[in-house]
């Protein structure tokens, strides 16, 4: 079996490798202790609590997201990735301009520990980008949402208040919606910054 | 000409006289066994004791598999449906109900049911109610089931109507496969039979070949008992004694199987997951051990470690698993106790089809309470990460690694697994 990999992917934006690690590394694993990406949360380590999801761009299936827990480099070599640092916008001065979806759980006080928001954020930010790509009625936004972040576990304010939030950037932002506000070129363009 | 009209006419009479006879056959009565209590007789004890029984046939025949409400409702008030080539039937209510379950049947009635295939009135049942196997039960047992039915709760819910498509849907005509493949009524007598508590438990009650047994063109069972056979989308496993100790089962692992969910081997998948909450979990330890030694008559000492790559592996099919697979199931195939299962000694991977293997993968499996505390975490779909080259190239490797199967699986197989699995 081969023990090495020769590792290359883009990562927030910014290439990264070829890199030789370990063939069976966990992308947890890269992102912390290679990469010094300490956003991504490693909590149950099996797959099943998404605190640390992360999202993987496809050119032809749009954004998904996998849990960096039990996901390889692998899988992820060659890939388009982006973990929580690479989801905030950036002002002229360069600071950080939190994204809509980041915005909301802060107007929302959505989370208190913030262990499981990583994960949130990036699951969240995946669905508003798919309903991009294919709009629902306004109707279906509750069910929809439970169906995009059902997975993520969050032991302290319960969900509530992330499910708020994100229905709230789904309703109001042009586009998302096929009965919501009306198709706006400039506010499309700050969702997908 | 004259001739040759004459020639299919005799053909056409002969034809209808043989249809006319085989129906007649079929449709007259069967004599069937007395009942084998007095019920306006019985003490409180011999009642009791009756009713135990009766839970316990109703558990060993696993009713509720068939026979669940899919809505959550009463494991006996119907509903389920039974996909087959020839359409869709659904498990009716046989709760007491006196208006649309069985609140009106005797006991010859249900032994006529479940032995015969023919309810009240005469009307034929179709053979997904699994007469051809329950047609040894013990006149005793059917009974006891009876007594056991008539005490639970009456739940007041219609059958939902078959969709069978033509001609399956006129049920007469089923006279004309009984005539053909139904057996007789024949009580299991277990004198003089080796390990008959089991084979009673896996042959009649239990009904397994009705899944595991190949069926011929008219879905009637073969000779081939027990050989394995693909069924509702899935592929149910030959559990002959030489294909089990193949592919490394014990008596202990299968006892564990039975009982709990899961064992080395694999976890109860597909349709055998709730026969496992409905019935074999419920099951009492030496029924367990009597259907495992029946199986396997000879104990056989099975070296579980893995078996040795049976092929050179490719490094698409490695970066897959490990970039995939292996964080839960572990680079070499361990597994995590009670959240993901061991594929190193897995049996799915052995299987000639890849049908399982390919389904589980693109599907992924729910998370699961099995039974006595057993769970797994869910098993993730990755239908839509995986191309069709992949997903072939992801199963060549894990059944290359550790099934023992030397073949590359093509991408047209992978189609063609998921096109017959529903």
């Amino acid at each position: 079996m081969a023990e090495r990999i020769s590792f290359s992917a883009v990562i927030n934006g910014q290439k990264v490798g070829p890199m030789d690690l370990p063939h069976d590394l966990m992308m947890v694993e890269l992102l912390q202790e290679y990469l010094n990406l300490t956003g991504t949360r490693l909590s149950c380590g099996q797959g099943v609590c998404s605190a640390c999801t992360i999202i993987v761009d496809d050119a032809e299936k749009g954004s998904y997201t996998v849990p960096a827990c039990v996901t390889g480099v692998a899988w992820l070599n060659g890939k388009s990735v982006r973990t929580i640092e690479g989801i905030a916008g950036r002002d002229e001065q360069g600071g950080p301009v939190p994204s809509p979806i980041q915005r909301a759980f802060l107007e929302h006080f959505s989370f208190q520990c913030s262990y499981c928001t990583p994960g949130f954020v990036n699951g969240a930010t995946v669905l508003v980008e798919r309903l991009q790509r294919q709009p629902i009625a306004s109707d279906q936004v509750e069910a929809a949402i439970l169906e995009a972040l059902d997975r993520h576990i969050c032991r302290c304010t319960g969900y509530v208040r992330y499910y708020q939030a994100v229905r709230d950037v789904i309703l109001s932002t042009p586009g998302l919606t096929t009965d919501g506000p009306q198709f706006d070129m400039v506010a499309r363009q700050e969702v997908t910054q | 000409m004259i001739t040759a009209l004459r020639i299919i006419g005799a053909l056409v009479l002969l034809a209808v006289i043989g249809a006319g006879l085989l129906f007649w056959s079929a449709g007259k009565e069967v004599r069937i066994p007395p009942a084998s209590v007095d019920f306006a007789a019985l003490t409180t004890d011999q009642h009791d004791r009756l009713i135990e029984r009766g839970e316990w046939v109703a558990r060993a025949s696993d009713c509720a598999a068939c026979h669940s409400d899919p809505d959550g409702g009463s494991d006996l008030s119907g509903g389920l449906p039974m996909v087959t080539p020839m359409g869709s039937i659904y498990g009716t209510n046989i709760t007491p109900s006196r208006e649309y379950g069985i609140g009106d049947w005797s006991p010859d009635d249900l032994y006529r049911a479940v032995a015969v295939g023919v309810a009240p009135g005469g009307r034929n049942l179709y053979p997904a109610m699994p007469y051809t196997s329950y047609h040894r039960i013990t006149r005793e047992d059917s009974d006891a089931l009876w007594l056991w039915l008539m005490q639970q709760e009456p739940v007041d819910k219609p059958n939902r109507k078959n969709d069978m498509v033509f001609p399956f849907n006129i049920r007469p005509a089923i006279s004309f496969w009984n005539a053909l493949f139904r057996p007789e009524p024949a009580p299991f007598d277990a004198q003089g039979r080796p390990n008959a508590q089991g084979e009673y438990l896996v042959d009649v009650l239990g009904h397994c070949g009705e899944c595991h047994t190949p069926r011929n063109a008219a879905y009637a069972l073969t000779p081939d008992h027990l050989a394995g056979n693909v069924i509702e989308g899935a592929y149910a496993p030959d559990l002959r004694a030489d294909a089990l100790v193949s592919r490394g089962w014990n008596h202990s692992d299968l006892n564990s199987f039975l009982h709990r969910g899961l064992s080395p081997q694999g976890v109860m998948t597909f349709r055998m997951f709730p026969v496992l909450s409905h019935s074999t979990s419920h099951l009492p330890q030496q029924d367990l051990d009597a259907i495992a030694s029946y199986l396997m008559p000879d104990q056989p000492v099975t070296d579980l470690a893995a078996r040795r790559p049976s092929a050179a592996l490719s490094s698409r099919g490695q970066d897959l698993y490990t970039g995939l697979c292996a964080g839960c199931h572990g680079d070499d195939g361990q597994g995590q106790p009670h959240s993901s299962v061991r594929l190193d000694v897995n049996t799915t991977a052995m299987f000639d089809d890849p049908i399982n293997l390919v389904r589980v993968i693109a599907e992924g499996i729910p998370e699961r309470d099995l039974a006595h505390g057993e769970r797994m975490q869910a098993m993730p779909a990755f239908a839509d990460m995986l191309s069709d080259a992949d997903m072939a190239s992801l199963v060549s490797y894990l059944r290359q690694r550790w099934g023992g199967q030397s073949d590359d699986v093509s991408a047209e197989q992978v189609q063609d697994a998921l096109a017959r699995a529903h």
